[in-house]
């Protein structure tokens, strides 16, 4: 069974709830990408690439659901996992707070383009979307972008940077992902290991 | 290295020979539908454009065409081969047939068989289908309608959780997970058990956690996959048109493409020879159905 692992804010999280779910996955060494250990297969890629690799055929993989919301990846999602908990959100200088539906013609710079996109649709508010690929904060602060849509976990980088959270898009957490073909291919296989990490969560992580 | 339109146009033209012949041998008629459809509501998919203060769409999904377009229900048997967009500029190549008014589990049995002849005819041999029912659902979730939305929304993602966080009973939640995970060949529901024995193929499960989430069908739903594969070559189901019954499914084209590995043309006969003689012996063979390449 291969499995993709996001590098970065939900590895370690990633890692501790397979080993307790008895698939003991050891954390490779020296920027390797993939490492294999019996029957499993340990595939690391960029948290924003992980659902992209479910669906196009890794059987399993974690990732948060923010970006499976933003890859709008047809994947399936078994479980939410108790890490990994922040939200999506719209956060501004603190200096210019407006509210959302006062931000017609605003530039927003976000990693987030789909979500952000769909956000203020439903508000009925037209923004530029600015796309960038990280550190969005300094987005406002060079004043590129009116605002930004960024993950929000404890506030401290925003308040570093003198933003303030506006508005939650969504509440995010880390989620299994299945691919759907392999969920039919090695029903038994997976289903066990949803069931076992089930079993980890209801225990406590 | 990027594939270029002639290289994967000349694969589709391969794959899209074998269907259609495939698709004839079962008396299926191919239909040519136009490109741009005035937008009605019941079209589902395609790109949808205003012109002269009309809306329109362009290359919709074909079942709610061929919907839309017939006006008394009849029996039909249809196939197409077509572009769809959804929704922006770029499309997915699809093949599919429709077979609108015959009679329950001979229809259903019928459009199977013609997926199951249409990949072989590829050379495709290692493949499954897995068939669901939408009634099964209806009826489990029977004094419990009000949480429809969230169990469908439950199977669509395969999150068990959801059902598991609603005020129902245990023993009701009980009966839905043995459905969800129900994967076999033999079932409670008659219906799919016979459509599996006549089908008499190994390559078939029933399976109660496949749910095609499409707004039309109305009980049995089948998707077609491969080991290969991480996603679905296609897939179809049961509808209803105007209270008569109906059955299809679509290919998709550009993942059958990666699947198939291409036949050998054995029996194209080359020749070649004196302009005037060679094109007159040239005639003559594809006269009498046999295929030819004629060589400076």
């Amino acid at each position: 069974m291969r499995i993709v692992l996001p590098k970065g804010r939900l590895f370690q999280g990633s890692l501790e709830i397979l080993t307790k779910a008895g698939i003991g996955l050891k954390s490779p060494e020296n920027r390797e990408l993939i490492v294999k250990n019996g029957r499993y297969e340990l595939l690391l890629a960029r948290a924003f690439d992980v659902p992209v690799y479910v669906e196009h055929g890794i059987d399993v993989g974690i990732s948060g659901s923010d970006v499976v919301e933003e890859r709008e990846s047809d994947v399936f999602v078994p479980l939410e996992l108790p890490f990994g908990k922040c939200r999506l959100s719209l956060a501004m200088p603190k200096e210019s707070i407006t509210d959302v539906e006062e931000m017609e013609g605003f530039r927003i710079a976000t990693k987030y383009t789909n979500l952000t996109k769909k956000f203020f649709e439903s508000k009925g508010v037209e923004v530029e979307i600015i796309k960038l690929s990280g550190a969005i904060e300094l987005a406002p602060k060079v004043g590129i972008a009116d605002a930004i849509v960024d993950v929000v976990e404890t506030g401290n980088t925003l308040r570093a940077n003198g933003l303030v959270e506006a508005e939650k898009i969504m509440d995010v957490s880390a989620l299994l992902l299945v691919n759907r073909i392999s969920q039919k291919m090695k029903f038994e296989e997976i289903n066990d290991l949803v069931l076992r990490i089930k079993k980890v969560i209801r225990e406590g992580l | 290295m990027k594939k270029d339109v002639f290289s994967e146009s000349e694969r589709l033209a391969d794959i899209t020979k074998y269907l259609r012949r495939t698709f004839e041998l079962w008396g299926y008629k191919e239909i040519f539908l136009p490109t741009v459809e005035e937008y009605r509501e019941s079209l589902r998919k395609g790109t949808k454009f205003a012109y002269n203060n009309s809306f329109y769409v362009i290359k919709p999904d074909l079942t709610s065409q061929i919907l839309v377009n017939l006006k008394e229900p009849r029996r039909l048997k249809l196939f197409y081969i077509s572009e769809v967009l959804n929704g922006g500029v770029k499309g997915k190549w699809q093949a599919g047939v429709e077979f609108i008014g015959g009679k329950d589990l001979w229809m259903q049995v019928e459009v199977l068989m013609t997926v199951i002849t249409s990949l072989e005819a590829l050379g495709i041999k290692e493949f499954y289908i897995d068939i669901g029912s939408l009634k099964v659902w209806e009826n489990a979730i029977k004094g419990i309608e009000e949480f429809r939305e969230e169990i469908f929304r439950a199977l669509a993602k395969r999150n068990f959780e959801i059902i598991e966080r609603l005020p129902i009973s245990e023993e009701k939640k009980e009966e839905l997970w043995r459905l969800f995970n129900f994967r076999g060949k033999k079932s409670d529901y008659e219906k799919l058990n016979l459509i599996v024995e006549a089908l008499g193929d190994d390559r078939i499960f029933i399976d109660f956690g496949t749910i095609r989430p499409l707004p039309y069908y109305s009980d049995i739903i089948f998707e077609i996959y491969s080991p290969k594969l991480g996603y679905p070559l296609g897939g179809g189901g049961e509808y209803k048109f105007n209270g008569i019954d109906a059955f299809g499914f679509a290919f998709d084209l550009n993942v059958l493409s990666k699947l198939y590995s291409g036949k050998i043309e054995k029996n194209r006969k080359t020749i070649r020879g004196e302009l005037k003689e060679v094109y007159k012996l040239a005639k003559e063979l594809v006269n009498l159905g046999i295929p030819v390449e004629v060589k400076e």
